[in-house]
């Protein structure tokens, strides 16, 4: 579970995020969606422990992030937009890296069905460097997953992947919701993340404009027209700008 | 070349050379870039200007002399010994032109100016002709600067014109002369000439040229005897023979062709030396713009590799210099459960060469030892070897402790790429540091406790040496010595690893190459800065040391003494070290490099 109260960020004068607040429960997926230099990422890297909020509350499995950062980030995983690899470990080493710094015992069991599901098995002793752009985003995932966190964090997880990586990473991120898991991702591929996501949060200069389920938000921005898509949503709460 | 061409590449050129100096000049607004700026204003007028005009050094000393043209300074029996060499030194440069590249060379263009330049309307020619026009831009400068460091005194004497023209002749044969060979190289290769054709080829030549040199010194000369070595005057008329002679000196001739106006002894001479000197230049420039050679797709993968690692060194990836990646066996066995601390040396000593581990230490400590004892038995000689190797292994120690820690960068600073992820782990930020710098100070330890071995191993002191060179004493000192090692490169380590988080803008700029004036005087800042503070941090443990010792001798002993004194001085460092983990862990917890490279 994810328990934002009143998050805010800034950087010197600008406020990259203002007051922010929402819940995510275990099961649901929540997109965070917004206009360039909306804050989304802002956002991310705060409740994911990155960088330290001014100002609000976030609480990660129950852990308070400011008190007790070490619990919360035992429960979280967080994917960037680009993976972040080592440059001289591979596929193999990274997990056994990670394993070690999460203290997952007997990790080779718990990876080798990661690395089968993700397809990758066969590339187990290749370093990062001899890796597609797809490959490199499944051993991110894969580190991600070794210590089974309770909640992720997604910022824009398609980047960069041909249609059957798309097609599978969403397939990955419904699989792991069902089992219970609380994930939160941001996406500029609307159409995309009405598929995935059960919930959905609109911000525009840091500021949320909306939340809510992808019915509740539509029925609030649809002025009465049936079937309206995510992004008729989004222009219609954003103003169809930036600014 | 049409002039409307050469007009807008003209422009291109003229108008980024413009935007740079204006934004150069226009972030001196910020404090950091002026203070920069004004101590590398400071280092270059006191220290190498001062020492180039005979300005600076010590009060009544005999300024140094700068490198000037002959023209009025150089001894008339110098003159053709500096020619020679100079000769010979640019012979050296142009072989390793032909012999370096593994690879199809390119005409180095940026990455805009491939993705501008290569799809334009603009023959292969007109591109080379900008190449040149380009160079011509740093050449020129280069001039300048190398005339102020070098040519100081010779630059407020009269004789400015021939010093900067001189400079300039030298680096537009050697950038003609790249651009040739660079065009050529990738002719043959377009060819189907592989690289150790060419080598062999070059490498052929340059014996044939040596034997034939050795040959004729052989049969026309004379090796050298005794009294050609007894003075600094007769070995170099005996080199100038060898240089001056037989093959070497129709292969040197070019270069000195090209020298000749800048050794010239006054504007007469130089203007006769012009002519040559000119005309080979002509003959360079008409053989480069005859080169029919494919470049641009090298020139594409050079312009591509560049941006890459420019992009790395913006992203905090500061992995230049360390082993290629390659997937190798690692260093340990990594338990799954454990001090998360380890993972993080094992992953950096992943980085490095494979060679740093400890069976290549046990390997050195057993040789060190069986070595040194089988030259202690062979006789007073051998003695004298072991004694060289002792004192050598000493200096290599306090080297190694003193600027290991500024080379040897794989801690958090060759991390800063991936902060983001290790923020994300379940751990304090001490914890993340202390990890970080566990591998270089293994690695350096390694160093230097393997030189206190050879040090201890080497010296046999006289019957009559002081007490306090006892073996006894010695074997402590080593000890003691080894034992404070790992704390004092740490503690060395986390200058830098705190300057890279708490002024990470500062430190990115400062880490990337080149840059102006006011990078160079915050390098310096830096440099000074950490010598400044590992100063400070260890002036209380030495006071502390030399207080116990002076005190306790008379009571305990001065081998308990000196143990003593290393316990309390461990501990010092040790607490020092500690805050400093503390406090940086608490900053690494804090740190946004997105933020820090807002503009």
């Amino acid at each position: 579970m994810i328990e934002v109260t009143g998050l805010t960020k800034r950087y010197g004068d600008f406020t990259a995020v203002r007051d922010l607040s929402f819940t995510v429960r275990p099961g649901e997926v929540l997109g965070l969606v917004g206009p360039n230099g909306a804050g989304k990422t802002t956002t991310l890297r705060s409740v994911a422990g990155i960088i330290p909020p001014n100002a609000g509350t976030v609480r990660i499995a129950g852990h308070d992030l400011a008190t007790d950062p070490v619990a919360a980030k035992r429960a979280l995983a967080f994917f960037p937009d680009e993976p972040r690899l080592f440059e001289y470990l591979t596929v193999r080493q990274h997990l056994a890296f990670v394993a070690r710094i999460y203290g997952v015992a007997d990790h080779a069991a718990i990876a080798q069905p990661l690395l089968d599901e993700l397809e990758i098995a066969d590339k187990a002793d290749e370093l990062p460097g001899a890796l597609s752009r797809g490959m490199k985003q499944k051993l991110a995932i894969a580190c991600g997953l070794l210590h089974g966190p309770s909640v992720m964090f997604f910022d824009e997880p398609l980047t960069g992947l041909d249609p059957l990586g798309i097609r599978r990473m969403k397939d990955s991120i419904l699989k792991r919701a069902r089992a219970g898991a609380t994930i939160v991702l941001s996406s500029h591929l609307l159409h995309l993340l009405e598929e995935v996501c059960s919930h959905v949060l609109i911000l525009k200069q840091g500021e949320k404009i909306a939340d809510g389920t992808l019915a509740e938000v539509a029925a609030r921005f649809s002025e009465g027209a049936p079937d309206v898509s995510l992004e008729d949503v989004f222009i219609r709460a954003t103003g169809g700008s930036e600014k | 070349m049409n002039s409307a061409m050469l007009g807008a590449l003209l422009y291109l050129r003229l108008t980024s050379l413009k935007n740079l100096v204006l934004s150069r000049v226009r972030r001196l607004r910020q404090p950091k870039y002026l203070v920069g700026a004004l101590v590398g204003a400071a280092y270059f007028y006191f220290v190498v200007f001062g020492r180039a005009f005979g300005r600076g050094g010590r009060a009544g000393a005999p300024a140094r002399v700068a490198f000037v043209p002959a023209g009025g300074f150089m001894p008339h029996d110098t003159a053709p010994l500096a020619l020679a060499l100079g000769a010979f030194a640019l012979l050296v440069v142009f072989v390793f032109m032909w012999v370096l590249p593994s690879q199809k060379p390119g005409l180095l263009f940026s990455e805009a100016e491939t993705a501008f330049l290569f799809p334009a309307p603009i023959t292969r020619r007109a591109l080379i002709h900008y190449k040149l026009l380009s160079a011509q831009f740093s050449v020129l400068l280069q001039s300048l600067f190398f005339s102020l460091v070098f040519n100081g005194r010779g630059l407020v004497s009269g004789h400015a014109f021939q010093v900067l023209i001189g400079w300039w002749l030298i680096l537009t044969f050697v950038n003609l002369h790249y651009m040739g060979a660079s065009l050529t190289i990738a002719r043959l290769i377009d060819r189907g000439t592989s690289t150790l054709r060419r080598r062999a080829a070059v490498l052929g030549g340059i014996a044939l040229v040596v034997v034939v040199t050795i040959a004729w010194v052989w049969r026309d000369l004379r090796a050298p005897a005794p009294a050609d070595l007894a003075g600094a005057d007769p070995f170099a008329r005996w080199l100038l023979t060898i240089l001056d002679g037989g093959l070497l000196h129709w292969l040197l001739l070019p270069f000195k062709l090209v020298l000749a106006p800048f050794f010239a002894t006054g504007l007469g001479p130089f203007l006769i030396a012009l002519g040559p000197a000119l005309l080979l230049l002509g003959a360079l420039y008409f053989w480069v713009m005859r080169m029919e050679a494919s470049f641009e797709e090298a020139s594409l993968a050079q312009a591509e590799k560049r941006a890459t690692r420019r992009a790395a060194r913006r992203a905090g990836n500061y992995r230049l210099g360390q082993a290629a990646a390659k997937a190798r066996r690692p260093p340990f066995a990594l338990a799954d459960t454990g001090r998360p601390e380890f993972a993080f040396l094992w992953k950096n000593l992943l980085s490095t060469r494979a060679f740093f581990d400890a069976r290549t230490w046990l390997v050195g400590a057993s040789l060190i030892v069986f070595g040194s004892r089988l030259l202690a038995r062979m006789g007073p000689a051998q003695q004298g070897i072991l004694s060289g190797l002792g004192v050598a292994a000493l200096i290599l120690a306090g080297y190694t402790l003193a600027f290991g820690p500024l080379v040897a960068r794989l801690d958090l600073r060759a991390d800063l790429g991936n902060a983001d992820i290790l923020k994300t782990y379940p751990l304090p930020g001490w914890r993340i540091v202390l990890g970080e710098l566990l591998a270089p100070v293994a690695i350096l330890t390694g160093i230097v406790t393997l030189a206190l071995l050879l040090a201890l191993c080497a010296f046999q002191p006289s019957e009559h040496a002081s007490a306090w060179l006892a073996p006894e004493l010695r074997a402590t000192y080593a000890v003691c010595f080894a034992a404070l090692t790992p704390a004092l490169v740490a503690l060395q380590l986390l200058v830098p690893n705190a300057a890279a988080i708490v002024f990470p803008a500062w430190f990115q700029a400062v880490r990337t190459p080149g840059g102006g004036i006011d990078l160079m005087g915050q390098r310096l800042i830096f440099v000074f800065g950490q010598i400044f503070i590992i100063v400070l941090a260890l002036i209380p443990a030495a006071l502390t040391a030399a207080l116990l010792v002076f005190v306790t001798q008379w009571l305990i002993g001065p081998m308990l003494s000196v143990i003593f004194a290393t316990v309390v001085v461990l501990a010092v460092i040790v607490g020092e070290l500690w805050c400093g983990l503390w406090w940086l862990g608490g900053r690494f917890e804090r740190f946004d490099l997105s933020a820090e490279l807002r503009p």
